[in-house]
């Protein structure tokens, strides 16, 4: 897993490099998956670390997400008289592009970069080192239980951004703008489908991009030479390459989902 | 360790290092190297800054691979190792990290029976009693529950220790177990090593520069200098063997076979003094 | 550490149950899977000449209360009428056989959905029955077009003459809306402002000159076109033998109409001759929107 520096002498081919590695990364990752189901417990706590320590920044996020959007709906569909239908808009906005995207990228700020950092400073400490020499495999053990933990968490983090956006919408909505609570619900349980929004958008989107941030925010990791620059420098190319990688396989995503 | 590949234990070498040669970055570490670590030593390791004592350590663990050469661990290639094997073979050697690398996530406590856990499934009750056996040993059973940012460098290494020892190793491995060390804590690291070789008989491999350390505890010493073993034997005696290397290294000369000058061009040319070089 | 642990495992466990709990939620409470009844249901037939944007799943509705869903949507391909089949929930099983399905929209941007109004028969409709008398789905446009003209703002390369007129409320018309008569864009709107003495508004319209023999006794109305679109002054002819001419005010004004106003009037005349006589319902397929 020293994988060396991407030897290339421009920006293209260092780039391929990069996620040629990572690909390969990935493979090593899942390869690892059945030698790390004994450290079970690992992956257990970092599912702690990564989901459970982000639900605040996720559900604070979301309930503003869904009021603002609300906001902004009803000063537009008040012109047409359709206020009645803000709701469903950000039901529906929310589930299928907002939940998924904005809950990846917090994710990427809130956890990505605790991951990479972590590891970064495991491996300038050495930890990572003596892993291996106590015969604990580094990527069975500290590796794949975080991607692992990323994967099982982002999902669930969206849902919870979702839930908490539509009571966001609620808030504003309802208790503020005076829109009518029936009204509200039933727009939405009209509109909104379990398949179209809930699966492949809460649920499939944010695996997907759940998937992609924790393997960036390992990879970078375990990649970034163990010094303190290199830690710092990893820590902000795993949120720009996070950022990136989400909003285009988020286009990708929607253009396959449609 | 009942390891049924620790055969012939007439063989009085442990480690065995053959035409070791090794090429990083375009610059030869190795170059050749043949070295035996004696059974049941104590082994220093010295050499000038940037041999490769530690890259030397790296390929006995089998985290390096040889690009000639082959090293012989208790009579196992260690480059042919399956993973497994391997692992298993890493089982049987502790290793000191200069910077201890204990795992933050842990206490002290957790971070000694971190072994235990990944690789035994012993009870609960046995896995305290290890540790704290170890941590008695190393005098810091009473800190037990402190994290590692809580300890002093000294306490960390000796903590890292209890932790290389807790498999109770064949070999034991010190990378620079004496930098930034207080003299006492110098002292109780020293007195820590030679413990362990003399009442568990554990074969002790030590890369370090403090001379006066190294005369009181090695058996054996070997100097490596341009990825060769330049010099090897008593430490009481090496110092007067005659050889330039030895003379330069034991007295500290800034000057000798180890160069002052960093390998550059004529020095009056890249003045532009291009007369002089005439 | 063991602690330590096991408090992880229990935050962790709570982390994913609630995760859980949260879709499960977001997929039954704010999905149509919150319309899908689980009782025991019953299938009635109804064919419609035209049902508009009616989807399947869509709520069937007695007194604006839910008794039940559109399960399909086929064309009759005999009749060139649509099928449409209702599963309604077993609770209401006493519906008259004469009752009378509309296809409705709900508020103005909403779905589509069927109202079932009762009829008077004795005899109800049984599982696989039909309701005969059916109301297609009305289109908005087509219902406010019969209130409303539309045309464009007329060309006005003969010159112009201009006219006055006062309003009370001009709603929200801007200058450059177009003066219509009979539908027909005659002119615009060349300046709106408010008296300050009159405390009304006073505007300008420039009128083709083509159409100089309107009557002077004509009346002047803000209108909006269609249900969201712009405002524009309609101009009614009157009688007088005298024509409108440059300069002149018209005396007759009507000021905007708010569609709330408009609508809330529509409803108001409707819905109370609906209640009192239940099995009052038209079966024709006129618009309800005649009166």
């Amino acid at each position: 897993m020293n994988a060396r520096a991407p030897q290339g002498n421009n920006v293209v081919t260092q780039s391929l490099a990069q996620i040629g590695n990572c690909g390969l990364f990935l493979l090593t990752l899942l390869a690892a998956i059945p030698r790390s189901l004994r450290y079970f417990r690992e992956t257990v706590r970092q599912l702690w670390f990564v989901g459970a320590m982000s639900l605040t920044i996720i559900m604070v996020c979301g309930l503003f997400v869904g009021m603002v959007l609300m906001l902004q709906l009803y000063s537009v569909l008040s012109t047409f008289g359709g206020t009645s239908a803000s709701g469903m808009v950000v039901a529906v906005a929310v589930y299928r592009e907002l939940g998924p995207v904005v809950t990846a990228l917090l994710f990427a700020g809130r956890a990505g970069t605790s991951i990479t950092a972590e590891i970064g400073l495991m491996r300038a400490t050495d930890q990572i080192d003596a892993m291996e020499m106590m015969a604990v495999d580094p990527i069975a053990y500290v590796a794949t239980p975080r991607f692992l933990a990323g994967l099982i968490a982002m999902p669930l983090l969206c849902t919870v951004f979702c839930a908490m956006a539509v009571l966001g919408g609620h808030l504003v909505g309802v208790t503020w703008l005076g829109i009518d609570n029936g009204t509200f619900w039933s727009n939405m349980t009209a509109v909104v489908e379990v398949h179209s929004d809930i699966v492949n958008g809460v649920l499939f989107k944010s695996l997907a991009f759940g998937a992609v941030v924790a393997l960036i925010a390992v990879y970078q990791g375990f990649t970034t030479p163990p010094t303190s620059e290199g830690v710092a420098y990893a820590t902000t190319r795993t949120v720009v390459a996070s950022s990136i990688a989400i909003l285009a396989l988020d286009f990708v995503l929607t253009a396959f989902l449609m | 360790m009942t390891d049924p590949v620790r055969a012939a234990p007439e063989d009085s070498t442990l480690v065995r290092v053959r035409g070791l040669t090794t090429v990083l970055n375009g610059k030869t570490i190795f170059d050749a190297l043949d070295l035996d670590i004696p059974r049941g030593k104590v082994t220093a390791i010295m050499g000038p800054s940037g041999t490769g004592k530690t890259t030397l350590l790296k390929h006995i663990t089998g985290q390096m691979r040889a690009d000639a050469g082959e090293v012989l661990v208790d009579g196992q290639n260690v480059a042919q190792l399956s993973r497994e094997r391997l692992y298993k073979m890493r089982e049987g050697i502790g290793y000191l990290f200069q910077n201890s690398a204990l795992l933050t996530d842990f206490d002290v406590f957790e971070n000694v029976a971190f072994p235990l856990r990944q690789h035994t499934a012993l009870p609960e009750v046995l896995i305290r009693n290890l540790v704290l056996l170890k941590l008695q040993a190393v005098g810091l059973r009473g800190a037990a529950r402190l994290m590692p940012n809580e300890l002093s460098g000294g306490m960390a290494r000796r903590v890292a220790l209890a932790r290389a020892i807790v498999f109770d190793p064949m070999l034991i491995l010190y990378d620079e177990p004496f930098v930034g060390l207080d003299p006492v804590a110098l002292n109780q690291v020293l007195k820590l090593i030679r413990t362990l070789n003399q009442t568990l008989g554990i074969t002790s491999v030590l890369v370090a520069h403090e001379l006066e350390a190294i005369k009181q505890v090695a058996d054996h010493v070997f100097l490596i200098a341009n990825g060769k073993v330049v010099a090897q034997g008593d430490p009481k005696t090496i110092a007067n063997d005659g050889s330039p290397w030895t003379r330069q290294f034991f007295g500290g000369d800034a000057d000798g076979p180890v160069p002052f000058q960093y390998p550059a061009g004529d020095y009056a040319q890249a003045l532009g003094f291009a007369g002089a070089a005439k | 550490m063991s602690q330590q642990r096991s408090s992880y495992a229990i935050g962790t466990g709570l982390f994913i149950v609630l995760g859980f709990a949260t879709l499960v939620y977001l997929a039954t409470q704010t999905t149509s899977v919150a319309n899908v009844h689980q009782g025991a249901s019953y299938t009635v037939d109804a064919h419609f000449a035209n049902i508009g944007q009616l989807k399947e799943r869509a709520p069937v509705k007695i007194a604006g209360v839910r008794v039940g869903q559109v399960r399909s949507i086929t064309l009759d391909p005999s009749s060139e009428q649509a099928d449409v089949k209702f599963a309604i929930d077993q609770r209401y099983s006493r519906i008259p056989d004469d009752s009378v399905a509309t296809i409705f929209t709900s508020g103005l941007l909403g779905d589509q959905y069927v109202g079932i109004q009762y009829g008077t028969s004795k005899k109800l409709v049984a599982d696989g029955g039909t309701l005969t008398m059916t109301k297609p789905a009305q289109q908005l446009e087509e219902m406010l077009g019969k209130f409303f003209g539309a045309g464009g703002v007329a060309d006005n390369l003969g010159g112009t003459y201009s006219v006055k007129a006062r309003f009370t409320n001009v709603g929200s018309l801007s200058v450059g809306a177009p003066v219509k008569m009979a539908g027909v864009a005659i002119g615009s709107v060349q300046t709106v402002h408010a008296d300050p003495v009159k405390l009304d508004a006073e505007v300008i319209m420039a009128i083709d000159k083509r159409y100089n023999a309107i009557p002077d006794d004509s009346s002047a109305a803000v209108f909006t076109s269609g249900l969201i679109g712009t405002q524009y002054v309609a101009i009614q002819p009157g009688g007088s033998p005298d024509a409108l001419k440059n300069g002149d005010e018209m005396v007759l004004t009507q000021s905007a109409m708010q569609l709330e106003d408009l609508i809330g009037k529509f409803l108001v005349n409707g819905s109370p001759s609906d209640k009192k006589d239940a099995g009052n319902a038209k079966p024709t397929d006129t618009p309800a929107g005649k009166q």
